[in-house]
C-alpha cells in the first residue's frame, strides 16, 4: 500500500493541476492544427476540468495541513489565481463555445504554477502569521481580490483575441509584446537582483509605449482576417469577465478598508498596495463608462481592457517585485 | 390676404418682450456648463487622471507616512528632493489632487442628477405591445411558421421563457418578456453610494480627529495633540486613558503573534470608567473614540554598571532589539534582547574586529561580571503604539460601501427584453414573430432566442 502524508498529497494534487494545465495548453494548440479538432478540444477541456478539480483539492488540503485559511502568502495566492483562471474559463468561456481562449488561459495558469513554484522557499512554506493577519477578515478580504485579478487577466486575454478576429493584427502584436515585456520585468524582479529602477523603466516604458502604439495601429486592418461574429463573442467574454471581476474587486477593496478600520482605526491610509488596488478599480470604472458612452469601438475597448490587464499584473505582482513603494506593511512602527 | 390674424398680432406683440441677448447668452453658457460638468467624457478623463495620480502616490514613498528619509533612501538626494519639490512625495495632500477630487465631486453630482437618476423613471414604464413589423426591426429577430395550434404554441413559448427566468406578459396575440430589470438600478444605486461616500468623508473631516501615541506603562494620555482638518467644528474628549501593562505574545519560532495593552479610561475627576485589554484587531471604544493597538516595541533597557544606573534606548533589529554604548577608541558595546523575559546578550565590537564578540548573557534582574565591573540587568521598558480616532462620518461611509458594492454587482445583470406575436395561420398552425434587445451580452441573448426558435421548430415537425 502506498503511504502518503497529507503534505505529499497536497503537493501531488497541486502538481497534477500544474501538469494538466500544461497538457491542456498543448492540446488546445494541437487542436488548432489537427484534423480531429473537436475530439482534441474535448480532451483539452477535460484536462482543464481535471486541473481545476485537483487544484481545488490541493488548496483545501493545504488549509487543513496549515490549520488556517490557505491564502496567506504569495505562493498560495498564485494557486488561487491559477484556480480562478481555470474556473473562470470553465464558467464564462466554455458556454460560449470558444476554444481559442483555452490555450491562452491554460498558458496563463501554467505560468502562475511555475511562478509560484520557483518562488524562494520562504514564500512557499507554511509560516505563522504576523499579528495584523490573525483575523477572520483575511479570508473575507483576500480571495475576492485574487479572483478579481484572475478574471481581469482573463478579460485582457479575451481582448487580445477580439483584436485578432477584428483583423487588428498589428495592434495585437504590439499589445502581446507589451504584455510579454511586462511579465519579463516582473519575473526579472522576482528571481534576479537587477536594480529595480531599470525594471521599473522596462515595465513602465514598454507599457506606455507599447499600448500607445497599439492604440495608434487600430486603423490598420487586415480585412481578410476579419470575423465580426467571433470578435463580438470575445468582446462579450471580456465584458462579462469584467462585470464579475469589478464587484469582486470592489468588495475586496472595501472589506480591506473595513478590516483596516477594525484593526488600526482607519479605513483608508494611502498604503501603496491599497493605492494600487484603487488604480485598478479606477481604470475599470473608466472602462464601464467608456462602454456606456457608445462612442468607443469594441477594438478601442479591447485596448483599454489590455491596459487593465497590465495594471492588474502591476498591482498583484509587479508592485513588490519591481520595488514600488516597499511592501504592504502590516504591523507599523511609526 | 386679409392682413395679420389675431394670433399673429399676439405673437408680434410678444416679440419685444423676448429676452435680451445677454440673458440668452448666459442661458447658453449655463446650459453648456451644466452639460460639460455632467458629461461622461469628463468622467472618464477625471477618473483616468485620478488613476495616474494615485499610481504616482503608490510609486513614490509619501512623506506623510514615512517622512522624507524614505524618499531619499529610494531615489537619492537629487531625485528625492525634486520629487518632494514638485509635490509627488506628498501627492494625496497636494492642491492638484484636492482640486481633482473637487472636480470629480462636481462631475458626479451633475452627472448623477442629469443622466443617472432621471433614468429611474424608465423603470416604471411597462414594455409596449409591439406589432410584428416593429418586432422585426429589433436587433435580434426571427419569424417562422409552425404546424401546431396557437394555444399549444403559446404555452411552449411561455414555458421556455419562464424556464430561462423571464417574466412574461400576454395581451391577446402579443407577448412581452423581461429579465434582469433590476440591473437597470445599477448606475443609480452606485452613484447614490458615491454621493453618500462623499458626504460621509466630508462629515468626518469636519468633526473627526485622530492621532498616534507611543505610550509606556504608567503613562496617562489625553487627546490635546489630535490631528484634524482646518475647517474643524468638532470637539475633543475631556476624559483620559492610561496604560497599566503591555506585552507581546510570540509564536514558538520567535515571531510576534500578538500585542496586548491594558487600558483604563478615566473621567475628568480621575474616576475609572472602563477597563479593557486591547490587541491588534480588538480595539477599545468609548464615547465615539476608538483606541487601537497599532505597533509595539521595547523602548529601552535598564542596566547598572556597579551602582551607576543607565537607561539605553533600544532599536528594533529584525526579531531582536538592540542598544549601543560607544566606548573610547571607536569601540562599542552592543546589547541585544529578544523580549522582556529573554537574557540580555552583551557584545563588544572594535574597529579592527570583523565581527562583534559575545561577552556575556544576563537574565533579567541578575548580575554578571564584565571585566571587573558588576553589571546588573534590570529589565526592559516596553512601549505600545496606540492609534486613536473619532470618525463620526463612519456610519455614513459604511452605508455608502453597501450601496457601491450593491450597485456595481447589479451592473453585472444584463437587462433583456423580448417581444413576440403569435398568430394563427391558414393551415391551423401558428406564425411566430419574435425579437428582442439587450445592452449587455448580445451574443448570449441572440443564442438564447435562436435556441428557442430551434426548439419550437423541432416540436412543430413532429
Ligand atoms: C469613481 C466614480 C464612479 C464610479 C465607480 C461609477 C460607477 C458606475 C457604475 C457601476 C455604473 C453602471 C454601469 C453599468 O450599468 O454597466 C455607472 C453608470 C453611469 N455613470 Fe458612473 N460612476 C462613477 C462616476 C461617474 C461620474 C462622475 C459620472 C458623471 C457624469 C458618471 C456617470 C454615469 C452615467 C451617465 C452612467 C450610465 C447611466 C445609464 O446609462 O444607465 N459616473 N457608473
Amino acid at each position: 500500500m502506498i503511504q502518503m502524508s497529507i503534505s505529499e498529497l497536497q503537493m501531488t494534487m497541486t502538481n497534477v493541476a500544474g501538469i494538466t494545465s500544461l497538457l491542456a495548453f498543448w492540446a488546445f494548440v494541437l487542436g488548432n492544427i489537427s484534423k480531429w479538432k473537436v475530439k482534441i478540444y474535448q480532451a483539452a477541456e477535460i484536462l482543464i476540468l481535471t486541473g481545476f478539480a485537483c487544484l481545488t483539492a490541493g488548496i483545501v488540503i493545504r488549509g487543513f495541513e496549515a490549520n488556517r485559511f490557505p491564502l496567506a502568502n504569495l505562493y498560495e495566492s498564485t494557486l488561487w489565481f491559477a484556480w480562478a483562471i481555470l474556473g473562470g474559463y470553465l464558467l464564462l468561456v466554455r458556454r460560449l463555445g470558444q476554444n481559442q481562449l483555452g490555450w491562452l488561459a491554460s498558458l496563463m495558469a501554467t505560468m502562475f504554477f511555475l511562478y509560484g513554484s520557483w518562488l524562494p522557499g520562504n514564500q512557499q512554506t507554511i509560516t505563522p502569521l504576523v499579528p495584523a493577519l490573525v483575523s477572520y477578515w483575511r479570508q473575507i478580504h483576500v480571495p475576492p481580490l485574487i479572483i478579481s485579478y484572475a478574471l481581469f487577466c482573463l478579460s485582457g486575454l479575451a481582448s487580445l483575441l477580439e483584436l485578432w478576429y477584428a483583423g487588428r493584427l498589428r495592434s495585437l502584436a504590439l499589445a502581446a509584446i507589451t504584455i510579454v515585456l511586462a511579465i519579463s520585468a516582473i519575473c526579472l524582479g522576482t528571481y534576479t537582483s537587477i536594480d529595480t529602477a531599470w525594471l521599473q523603466l522596462l515595465f513602465v516604458g514598454s507599457s506606455v509605449a507599447g499600448m500607445f502604439l497599439s492604440w495608434k495601429s487600430l486603423s490598420k486592418i487586415a480585412e481578410t482576417k476579419v470575423s465580426t461574429q467571433k470578435a463580438e463573442i470575445y468582446d462579450e467574454i471580456s465584458r462579462k469577465s469584467i462585470s464579475i471581476a469589478l464587484p469582486l474587486l470592489t468588495f475586496g477593496v472595501i472589506t480591506g478598508g473595513l478590516w483596516a478600520n477594525h484593526a488600526w482605526g482607519t479605513y483608508w491610509s494611502w498604503d501603496p498596495k491599497e493605492s494600487m488596488a484603487l488604480v485598478t478599480w479606477l481604470s475599470y470604472a473608466a472602462y464601464i463608462h467608456l462602454r456606456i458612452h457608445h462612442e468607443l469601438s469594441a477594438e478601442r475597448l479591447s485596448i483599454v481592457s489590455i491596459i487593465g490587464l497590465i495594471l492588474t499584473l502591476l498591482t498583484y505582482l509587479g508592485f513588490n517585485s519591481l520595488g514600488f513603494g516597499g511592501l504592504h506593511s502590516y504591523g507599523r512602527f511609526k | 390676404m386679409n392682413g395679420p390674424t389675431v394670433s399673429d398680432r399676439i405673437i408680434a406683440r410678444q416679440e419685444p418682450l423676448s429676452a435680451p441677448t445677454f440673458i440668452i447668452y448666459s442661458e447658453k453658457v449655463k446650459a453648456w456648463l451644466s452639460n460639460s460638468l455632467a458629461s461622461v467624457k469628463l468622467t472618464v478623463f477625471l477618473i483616468s487622471l485620478m488613476a495616474v495620480f494615485v499610481l504616482l502616490g503608490a510609486w513614490c514613498p509619501q512623506t506623510s507616512q514615512g517622512g522624507q528619509d524614505k524618499v531619499f533612501e529610494q531615489f537619492g538626494e537629487q531625485t528625492g528632493q525634486f520629487l518632494i519639490n514638485i509635490g509627488v512625495a506628498n501627492i494625496f495632500h497636494s492642491p492638484a489632487f484636492l482640486l481633482l477630487i473637487g472636480f470629480l465631486t462636481v462631475n458626479i453630482i451633475f452627472g448623477s442628477f442629469k443622466h443617472v437618476f432621471p433614468k429611474l423613471k424608465l423603470l416604471k414604464i411597462p414594455m409596449p405591445w409591439l406589432t410584428a413589423n416593429q418586432i422585426l426591426k429589433m436587433p435580434v429577430h426571427n419569424e417562422f411558421a409552425a404546424n401546431i395550434p396557437l394555444s399549444a404554441m403559446k404555452n411552449k413559448v411561455i414555458a421556455y421563457l419562464n424556464k430561462n427566468g423571464y417574466k412574461v406578459k400576454i395581451n391577446g396575440e402579443q407577448l412581452t418578456a423581461e429579465q434582469g430589470k433590476f440591473g437597470r438600478l445599477a448606475p443609480t444605486v452606485t452613484h447614490i453610494g458615491l454621493l453618500t461616500l462623499l458626504t460621509g468623508v466630508i462629515w468626518t473631516s469636519l468633526t473627526g480627529f485622530s492621532g498616534f501615541k507611543p505610550v509606556i506603562p504608567g503613562e496617562v494620555f489625553q487627546f490635546g495633540d489630535a490631528e484634524h482638518s482646518k475647517m474643524w467644528i468638532g470637539k475633543l474628549p475631556n476624559w483620559s486613558a492610561s496604560v497599566s501593562e503591555t506585552h507581546r505574545e510570540d509564536y514558538p519560532s520567535g515571531e510576534a503573534k500578538q500585542w496586548y495593552s491594558s487600558i483604563a479610561v478615566q473621567d475628568k475627576e480621575g474616576k475609572l470608567i472602563k477597563e479593557q485589554t486591547i490587541s491588534v484587531n480588538n480595539p477599545l471604544s468609548y464615547d465615539g473614540v476608538d483606541i487601537y493597538q497599532s505597533s509595539w516595541s521595547l523602548k529601552s533597557l535598564k542596566i547598572r554598571f556597579g551602582n551607576e544606573l543607565k537607561t539605553l534606548s533600544l532599536q528594533p533589529m529584525g526579531k531582536l532589539f538592540a542598544a549601543f554604548l560607544p566606548l573610547p577608541d571607536e569601540a562599542v558595546l552592543i546589547f541585544s534582547v529578544r523580549d522582556a523575559q529573554s537574557p540580555l546578550r552583551i557584545f563588544a565590537k572594535r574597529k579592527d574586529w570583523t565581527a562583534p564578540k559575545l561577552l556575556t548573557q544576563i537574565l533579567p534582574s541578575k548580575t554578571a561580571n564584565l571585566g571587573n565591573v558588576a553589571v546588573t540587568y534590570d529589565g526592559t521598558i516596553a512601549q505600545t503604539g496606540l492609534q486613536y480616532k473619532c470618525d463620526p462620518g463612519l456610519p455614513i461611509v459604511f452605508i455608502a460601501f453597501i450601496f457601491i458594492i450593491g450597485g456595481i454587482s447589479l451592473a453585472a445583470i444584463p437587462h433583456k427584453q423580448i417581444w413576440a406575436q403569435l398568430k394563427e395561420n391558414d393551415s391551423n398552425g401558428t406564425l411566430v414573430t419574435i425579437g428582442g434587445t439587450t445592452k449587455k451580452g448580445k451574443v448570449s441573448f441572440a443564442r438564447q432566442i435562436a435556441k428557442l426558435v430551434d426548439q419550437l421548430q423541432k416540436v412543430s415537425k413532429v
